[in-house]
């Protein structure tokens, strides 16, 4: 470069090192030069000085009140690892973000697929029933919805306990033995963890295998688990 | 901003202490809004994306490297989430070479105020790419070695892509009439 002439690009390249203040003396001799000999060049140069200055004069805002407040009530209450939970791409939060605050728990039960409950048997599943043993369990730490999922034995059959806080409600799937039931409104107490217990319609007392769960927020999946059922029992 | 006890508050963060975090917050929540403001042009979209940015970042702290600046980290997902935001919105439109939508003629050119909205009217019609190193470096005020640390790219191709941005701004403003 030390004979030939600059190329209209080297010379641009110094237009943008001396808005960004990184010419040195030669440089800005070069460039001084060139720009009054060029008044395309003097005219891009000033463009650009111009639209720098009006970029740099904008203005930061204040974030929004409540940012903080929803930031902190999102966070997961503890920061369990990773078990056996996934959670899947991002874009659940957003819905889960934007949902609104906290009510009482209404759980609501249809079936999706699969036989169906007889009513004898959905009939009072959200009861607890006593002594019952945890076979398996999942935590959550690392999404939207904090807390744990276990599977317990009582003397009903299996069932499946939640111990849930999330941001918005939470809508789960439960799949097990070729049922599937949905749990409309888990979650929904914020930090403080409700524990909501239901049993699995036909499990009887020889139920085995997995459970699938799924997780919704607002109508998306924004997670799954598995419980498993000991081979022993 | 007092950056220097940022390695603190996040040890302390490891250590499962939230109100060290909620400092961070307090600490970083503007300047994270902001980023995502001026990639999003919408305020209910930065906000979504700030929250995003500071829970991912709760629950990554391990994941974090000090020798990095937290800042730059933090910024990082934010600059990150801003452009998954902007894949999501499929009405954006990308825009260099093309006629920008209700572009004012030379006659309605005005200065101020107005001339700092159609700047950052023509933000939007650049590139996401080549918008998130005009926000970092001339709305952050950022160093080409703090960009070039989020961006996870050289420091030349971050100098290459933010000359790239000005010379796509300007012209987008010549034919608003903006400039000039």
């Amino acid at each position: 470069m030390w004979n030939r002439p600059m190329t209209d690009r080297e010379y641009l390249e110094l237009v943008h090192a001396e808005i960004d203040g990184e010419l040195d003396g030669g440089q800005r001799g070069e460039l001084a030069r060139r720009v009054l000999a060029d008044p395309a060049v003097r005219a891009v140069r000033e463009d650009l000085r111009r639209l720098c200055a009006k970029l740099d004069a904008i203005e930061d805002v204040e974030a929004p009140a409540q940012l903080r407040t929803n930031i902190l009530q999102a966070l997961p209450v503890s920061a369990t690892p990773r078990t056996r939970f996934h959670w899947p791409a991002p874009r659940w939060r957003y819905a889960a973000l934007i949902a609104g605050v906290l009510g009482a728990t209404a759980l609501v039960y249809e079936t999706v697929d699969g036989p169906g409950p007889g009513s004898a048997e959905v009939a009072g599943t959200i009861a607890a029933r006593g002594a019952p043993r945890t076979l398996d369990t999942v935590a959550l730490g690392a999404g939207p919805v904090a807390g744990r999922v276990s599977l317990y034995r009582d003397g009903g059959g299996l069932g499946v306990a939640f111990e849930l806080a999330a941001s918005a409600p939470v809508d789960v799937l439960i799949a097990n033995d070729g049922h599937t039931i949905r749990v409309n409104g888990l979650g929904r107490t914020g930090t403080a963890k409700q524990r909501t217990t239901v049993a699995l319609p036909g499990s009887g007392t020889d139920g085995s295998g997995v459970v699938e769960l799924t997780l919704l927020m607002s109508g998306r999946e924004v997670g799954r688990a598995t419980l498993t059922v000991p081979a022993e029992h | 901003m007092r950056e220097d006890d940022d390695p603190a508050l996040v040890r302390r963060c490891r250590d499962g202490e939230r109100s060290a975090f909620e400092q961070l917050v307090v600490r970083y929540q503007k300047p994270v809004y902001n980023a995502a403001l001026r990639m999003l042009h919408d305020p209910q979209d930065a906000m979504d994306v700030a929250q995003t940015t500071f829970l991912k970042a709760f629950e990554h702290l391990a994941d974090y490297d000090p020798s990095f600046k937290f800042y730059s980290w933090i910024y990082r997902i934010a600059v990150n989430e801003s452009l998954n935001a902007l894949g999501a919105r499929k009405s954006l439109e990308a825009i260099n070479g093309e006629e920008p939508d209700e572009a004012p003629g030379p006659d309605t050119q005005v200065e101020g105020e107005q001339t700092g909205r159609a700047i950052e009217d023509a933000l939007m019609r650049i590139t996401p790419e080549l918008r998130s190193v005009v926000v970092l470096r001339h709305l952050m005020q950022l160093s080409y070695r703090d960009m070039s640390d989020i961006l996870g790219l050289p420091e030349k191709t971050v100098k290459s892509r933010l000359h790239s941005a000005r010379m796509a701004l300007r012209q987008d403003l010549l034919r608003c009439g903006t400039v000039r």
